[in-house]
């Protein structure tokens, strides 16, 4: 018999098996017992886990993505179930990048892509990015937060202009910063006045969630 | 209660006391042991440990007896370098930075590296690197490797013809990504074979792969078939390959080497498939985690290159500097950071080499 416990799991394990067809399966049955609302948890819970995986290794970047698109084709069968306006919609939006002067770009990938995975409209601009294009295209988009990369102790100073930046626009207060990679700390984030730092990706995800009161 | 002065990952100054330091050194320990399934330490090395890092001194030294050879990788442009980075700013030629390290400073092999240190743009100046290693060659006693990173990264727009996989993963366009992947690695196969085929004519005694992994699976894929075509061809020549981080990153995701999965594999896998492919020595990487204790960080950086040692069929040079081996993340880490996360890599994980 269905029951709420037994599709919560059932959606929860679909999502960590990486296997779409499984999800939709899943959050079929769970509607004649769940609502809406109930399922994307339970979906979003399996998204967590997966997260959690890859932190630890035992996921990779391809079934992080599987999952989410999964995630993402049965969150669409329940929308249809949601009053018009309760759509699922982005949880904010984040402009990330690789400061100027710094061409690493992995990292800085992978975090864009779990923000993604995470349910954030996220404005990727790639790496070697002027700094005025953070401020751009956080002021076009509406952007609440911005999370800079860099890789080279010679380029990180680019983090610190950024916000600097950001004062004189008078725009500071409205944007959450997060710094990352491999030569930034707590210390660095702390002394150059950003709001967060994210020991790796997964943490980087908690950490804006965090910062935006997203829970 | 005495308190003992010691480092956060990221180099702040922390005083803790004995039970603290002790207490770290077995949560560090227990998230290694379950991360990646290696045995724990036994209780007399979390002691051996804890009076390591208790012991008063900036500076701290192995025990008799117990010296291990010691090489440097940017070694090279240390003493010129001036970019806002560790160099110290003297100018000087690769030669002399090279020279000092092997007569002044005891470095026992060295390594010629290029200022962009990558293979891949080593390539329109291989004639001026092969030159500049059969000078050296005739100054020096040392073995001198060449040394670069593989950093597959450069062979991805827009520094290369293969579209981003990373840009391609967050379209959903999965497949098409780990094509990319593929064909990158056969390229930076090719790159790598062809520059060491040169440096060896030019009298190099060998290779440092250095970094290996940072663009994750398909780096390391690229490089153990490198290392092993290098193997065939020159039998006798060394090869060392240092990581890029503790865990392979699974950027592709399904790579294999031998019938193992590359992906998230840890220290002590890795050594194992090197020495397969036919590697003389290991280079093993523990991250730092900047907001740990230094007792934390070394108690996980201990465990994991102690099972690494262990297993691996060849020797295993630990690296040891800024954010890794239980070493603080910081542009120039500190002296007493650095040689009690030494001594304890030598005394009680069995490292053959830093």
């Amino acid at each position: 018999m269905t029951t709420v416990e037994s599709s919560k799991i059932e959606l929860f394990d679909a999502i960590v098996a990486y296997n779409k067809e499984k999800v939709l399966a899943a959050v079929n049955k769970a509607r004649t017992v769940m609502g809406p609302q109930e399922i994307i948890d339970a979906l979003a819970a399996g998204m967590n886990e997966v997260g959690v995986r890859f932190e630890r290794g035992k996921l990779f970047l391809p079934h992080v993505m599987v999952a989410a698109d999964a995630m993402t084709a049965g969150v669409k069968v329940v929308e249809q179930d949601l009053p018009k306006s309760g759509g699922k919609e982005a949880l904010a939006v984040c402009v990330t990048g690789t400061v100027e002067g710094d061409v690493h770009d992995i990292g800085k990938s992978i975090v864009s892509t779990l923000l993604q995975c995470a349910g954030y409209k996220v404005f990727d601009l790639g790496r070697d990015v002027p700094l005025r294009n953070f401020i751009d295209t956080c002021k076009a988009e509406n952007g609440r937060m911005i999370g800079m990369s860099a890789l080279m102790t010679t380029t990180m100073q680019g983090q610190k202009e950024c916000i600097e930046m950001l004062k004189e626009e008078g725009i500071r207060d409205k944007v959450k910063v997060m710094v990352g990679g491999a030569p930034a700390t707590q210390a660095w984030a702390d002394k150059i006045g950003a709001d967060g730092y994210g020991e790796n990706a997964g943490e980087a995800v908690r950490k804006a969630n965090e910062l935006l009161g997203i829970k | 209660m005495t308190e003992y002065a010691l480092r956060r990952g990221d180099g702040q100054r922390l005083f803790l006391t004995k039970n603290q330091i002790r207490d770290d050194l077995q949560d560090g320990m227990n998230d290694a042991c379950e991360l990646g399934s290696v045995p724990a330490l036994s209780s007399d090395e979390l002691d051996k440990l804890a009076e390591i890092l208790m012991t008063p001194g900036r500076m701290v030294g192995v025990e008799t007896g117990m010296e291990v050879p010691v090489t440097h990788d940017i070694g090279t442009i240390r003493l010129d370098g001036d970019q806002g980075n560790s160099g110290v700013g003297i100018p000087s030629s690769r030669l002399v930075g090279m020279m000092f390290h092997e007569r002044a400073m005891g470095a026992d092999t060295m390594e010629l590296g290029h200022i962009d240190y990558s293979f891949k743009p080593v390539k329109p100046v291989i004639s001026n690197e092969m030159q500049a290693m059969e000078v050296v060659q005739q100054n020096m006693i040392v073995p001198i490797l060449y040394g670069a990173m593989p950093n597959m990264g450069l062979y991805y727009t827009p520094d290369g013809p293969f579209e981003n996989p990373g840009d391609l993963m967050k379209n959903f366009k999965i497949k098409e990504a780990q094509e990319m992947t593929e064909k990158s690695a056969e390229h930076l196969t090719r790159d790598m074979v062809w520059i060491m085929q040169r440096m060896m004519k030019a009298g190099a005694d060998g290779v440092n792969f250095d970094t290996t992994g940072a663009a994750g699976d398909g780096d390391l894929y690229a490089t153990l078939h490198a290392v092993e075509a290098l193997r065939k061809q020159f039998p006798k020549m060394y090869i060392e390959t240092g990581m890029a981080g503790e865990m392979v990153l699974g950027m592709h995701g399904e790579l294999e080497y031998n019938g193992q999965l590359l992906a998230g594999i840890w220290p002590h896998q890795q050594a194992k498939l090197l020495a397969k492919a036919g590697s003389n020595i290991f280079g093993p990487v523990v991250n730092t985690n900047t907001s740990k204790s230094s007792p934390w960080n070394l108690g996980r950086a201990v465990t994991f290159v102690k099972a690494a040692v262990k297993e691996s069929p060849i020797p295993c040079h630990v690296n040891m500097g800024m954010g890794v081996g239980g070493i603080p993340m910081f542009e120039t880490p500190t002296v007493d950071a650095v040689s009690h996360a030494s001594k304890a890599m030598v005394e009680v994980a069995g490292v053959d080499g830093i």
